[in-house]
């Protein structure tokens, strides 16, 4: 044997962190093999809980801190959206994960809506990927519990906040408009674009809370620069109001979007306004405590976008100096 | 829409003065040798109509030309003959000859336009023209029904293939779940066999030093003390137990995938004979893995099989019956459901009951459920078909069907196939 080849004591092994340090994840899958073989996988670097139970999962929630609880979701007594909905409830410091092979699109609109799901995993996933993900929203998570919320900007009194809806259909203006008029008087500026070019130009003029948005206006893809701008201005909450719906779009649009809510058209009143009440909630959170940003930073921005856009969507960010991650 | 101008033939018509010989002698004119009749019309309007037929009895009879020949045929003509108008269509016109004409058939028609005298038309011509016009709508009948067996073979194809198609998603999920951990723990245990060679290259640097017999104790006991740390590193990150039920679970999973695909091929019998002796419990056991994937989160399946003979059928077909059963019935519970599934030989048959505790079926809809394109789903999510194809198949193969529903109680499907079947199943293709 070469002695290249020949591992000597000189290269010292880094030392495993310590067991009190170590977050805590929770896994929830009916199948114990995945929970077995996913506790192999994470047990050397985490502290790693698994159940088969959905009742027992919330016990847990309840118990303990989790930082990260990753469920599967097609199980039988409780499916995983349940299951995260409680969970918001009970630890909402804890970032919450679907991984699973079931794509049905109510589950995953659900996920979005009532779970608020960090990320959408697909079944039979990729060992090195699954790390990654949950390794940064077990980074996420403990870097909010160990840091005290910093001072953030409180709303001026008698300050506006501004909503932008790019949809292609003036009608749909009118009638958010009117569901603002009715049932936040006076509280938001609602200002309207039917293009892309219109909104990005509407983006740089005001400073916008809340994005209600269409994925197509005219022959125009929102969608990339709904992610874009999330990566780099992540403290603006997007709104999906559409009639347009994909398994894959919705969970890219999870994964790279950050989306805060999805409303299906035809547009129904009362979601629509719980939504944009809990968007501008959420913002307003985001305000006063900019590091909670970072329970919703996205994947890397996709390539897809158009350059020109792109760079436009970039540079107005830059004026406005970005609050999110680089 | 063909009118009547086409089976028109002009002639001139006779007066009312006309005399009887003269007549006679007409009809003996090759002009009008196709006619039964002649026309007699009166300051344009038709009055009558004189036959062949009438002509023949006046000369028949004794002196019959001497002592009538001479009079005017007013006094012989039909006075009350079939007249239409020629803008008629055929149809009307053949409907209405049919209707008034007398028998044995000895005149023709008057076509009349604005009432006036125009042509005169032939009962022969007409039925023939009827003819054509027949044939004709026979043909575009039968082109109808052909294009009506066609949609409907290409119906009963997108509900096969609507059918493969919720099996081969339910088949996905099923095969996705065992692929899931079985790929990880192949990369566990890649990287377990990464830190395995780690360790033996420690080990091999620690034969080496103690061979040398150069090194020195310090050295020695650097390197060992390293062997053993990498040791500890190892059989912490991969516990030996926790290895040795890897591989347990990497077997089981794939012997999962393996019942999976070696059902699919049962199921399909895509390698076997279409009819075969079958045993109807191994199909149902087929159908029920297939459709595990539907009816696994809502029902618990309890199957009560009773010893069946083999009985001659085309088992690819009684699967989908099977599967078509079962999925309806997990479509008809909400959750924490119970699908029973029994069968029994009782005399001449094997019964299969599949009994659910859903939603159960109204009433009304019950007597329809086994018609074509009767479905209570929304539109795009069922054709109406399923069961509608249960019951040709069924029927193929000499068996019966029967439903018992108590709505918001269950539903049971009881289905009895015959042991020794009289003639050849039919196939439903």
């Amino acid at each position: 044997m070469s002695a290249a080849t020949i591992q000597l004591a000189s290269r010292t092994l880094a030392p495993p962190p310590s067991p009190e340090k170590r977050p805590t994840l929770l896994f929830v899958d009916d199948e114990e093999r995945i929970l077995r073989t996913l506790k192999l996988m994470f047990a050397s670097q985490y502290r790693v809980l698994v159940t088969t139970s959905g009742h027992e999962a919330l016990q847990m929630l309840r118990r303990e801190t989790v930082h990260v609880l990753i469920s599967d979701q097609r199980m039988p007594i409780m499916a995983g959206v349940d299951l995260l909905r409680q969970a918001k409830d009970i630890a909402p410091n804890t970032m919450r994960l679907l991984l699973t092979g079931y794509s049905d699109i109510e589950a995953i609109i659900d996920s979005i809506n009532d779970g608020e799901v960090f990320r959408y995993i697909n079944k039979p996933w990729e060992a090195n990927e699954v790390r990654k993900i949950v390794g940064e929203a077990a980074e996420i998570a403990m870097s909010l519990e160990s840091r005290p919320p910093l001072p953030g900007m409180a709303m001026a009194v008698g300050e506006t906040r501004t909503i932008l809806l790019i949809d292609h259909s003036p009608e749909i203006a009118t009638s958010l408009g009117n569901l603002l008029k009715e049932d936040f008087p006076g509280e938001f500026r609602l200002v309207y674009a039917s293009r892309l070019e219109e909104a990005i130009s509407l983006l740089e003029k005001y400073e916008i809370s809340v994005i209600v948005s269409e994925l197509h206006v005219g022959n125009e893809d929102v969608t990339p620069f709904l992610k874009t701008l999330k990566h780099f201005h992540p403290q603006i909450v997007t709104i999906v109001l559409t009639s347009f719906q994909d398994t894959l779009a919705l969970t890219n649009l999870i994964n790279q979007g950050q989306i805060h809510r999805f409303i299906p058209k035809p547009v129904r009143r009362g979601m629509t306004s719980r939504s944009i009440r809990s968007g501008i909630e959420r913002h307003n959170e985001i305000r006063m405590r900019p590091l909670l940003v970072n329970r919703h930073r996205v994947e890397a921005p996709i390539a897809e976008i158009q350059h020109g856009l792109f760079n436009r969507v970039r540079g107005m960010i830059q004026r406005l100096g970005a609050t999110g991650q680089k | 829409m063909a009118n009547l101008a086409t089976l028109s033939i002009t002639i001139e018509p006779l007066s009312l003065h006309d005399r009887v010989a003269d007549i006679n002698e007409m009809f003996l004119d090759e002009r009008f040798e196709r006619l039964l009749s002649l026309p007699v019309v009166d300051q344009g309007l038709p009055v009558g109509i004189i036959s062949r037929n009438r002509m023949q009895r006046i000369f028949s009879s004794r002196f019959g030309r001497e002592i009538q020949g001479k009079k005017p045929i007013q006094a012989f003509m039909n006075p009350a003959p079939l007249m239409i108008s020629i803008d008629q269509s055929m149809e009307t016109a053949s409907h209405y000859v049919t209707r008034n004409i007398s028998y044995p058939i000895t005149e023709d028609f008057i076509l009349v336009k604005d009432n006036r005298y125009h042509s005169v038309g032939s009962v022969i011509d007409l039925l023939r023209g009827m003819e054509g016009r027949l044939l004709a709508q026979n043909q575009s009948l039968a082109s109808t029904l052909n294009a009506l067996r066609e949609s409907q073979a290409q119906l009963v194809q997108s509900e096969k293939m609507a059918s493969l198609g919720q099996m081969v998603a339910g088949v996905a999920h099923e095969i996705n779940t065992p692929l899931g951990y079985v790929r990880s723990n192949i990369e566990i245990s890649r990287d377990a066999c990464g830190d395995l060679h780690k360790l033996a290259n420690a080990y091999d640097a620690l034969i080496a030093l103690l061979q040398c017999g150069t090194a020195g104790e310090d050295e020695i006991g650097t390197q060992f003390s390293f062997v053993q740390q990498t040791r500890e590193d190892m059989l912490s990150k991969f516990p030996r137990e926790e290895m040795d039920g890897l591989f347990v679970d990497t077997l089981y999973g794939l012997d999962q995938i393996s019942e999976i695909v070696v059902n699919l091929k049962n199921f399909s019998r895509l390698d076997l004979a279409a009819e075969d002796q079958v045993d109807i419990n191994q199909c149902i056991n087929s159908a029920l893995l297939i459709a595990n994937n539907v009816v696994k989160h809502k029902a618990e399946v309890v199957r009560e099989f009773g010893d069946l003979p083999k009985i001659r059928c085309a088992p690819s077909q009684i699967n989908q019956v099977v599967l078509n059963l079962v999925t309806n019935a997990a479509h008809a519970i909400e959750s924490n459901g119970r699908i029973h599934v029994r069968t029994r030989a009782a005399g001449a048959h094997v019964h299969m009951v599949i009994t659910d505790n859903g939603k159960g079926i109204a009433a009304e809809h019950l007597k329809k459920i086994f018609d074509p394109f009767f479905t209570t789903k929304p539109i795009g999510e069922g054709t109406g078909l399923g069961l509608s194809i249960v019951f040709k198949i069924i029927k193929d193969h000499g068996g019966h069907i029967r439903v018992k529903s108590v709505p918001g109680a269950g539903t049971a499907f009881c289905v009895s196939l015959p042991i020794h079947p009289q003639q050849q199943s039919g196939s439903l293709q």
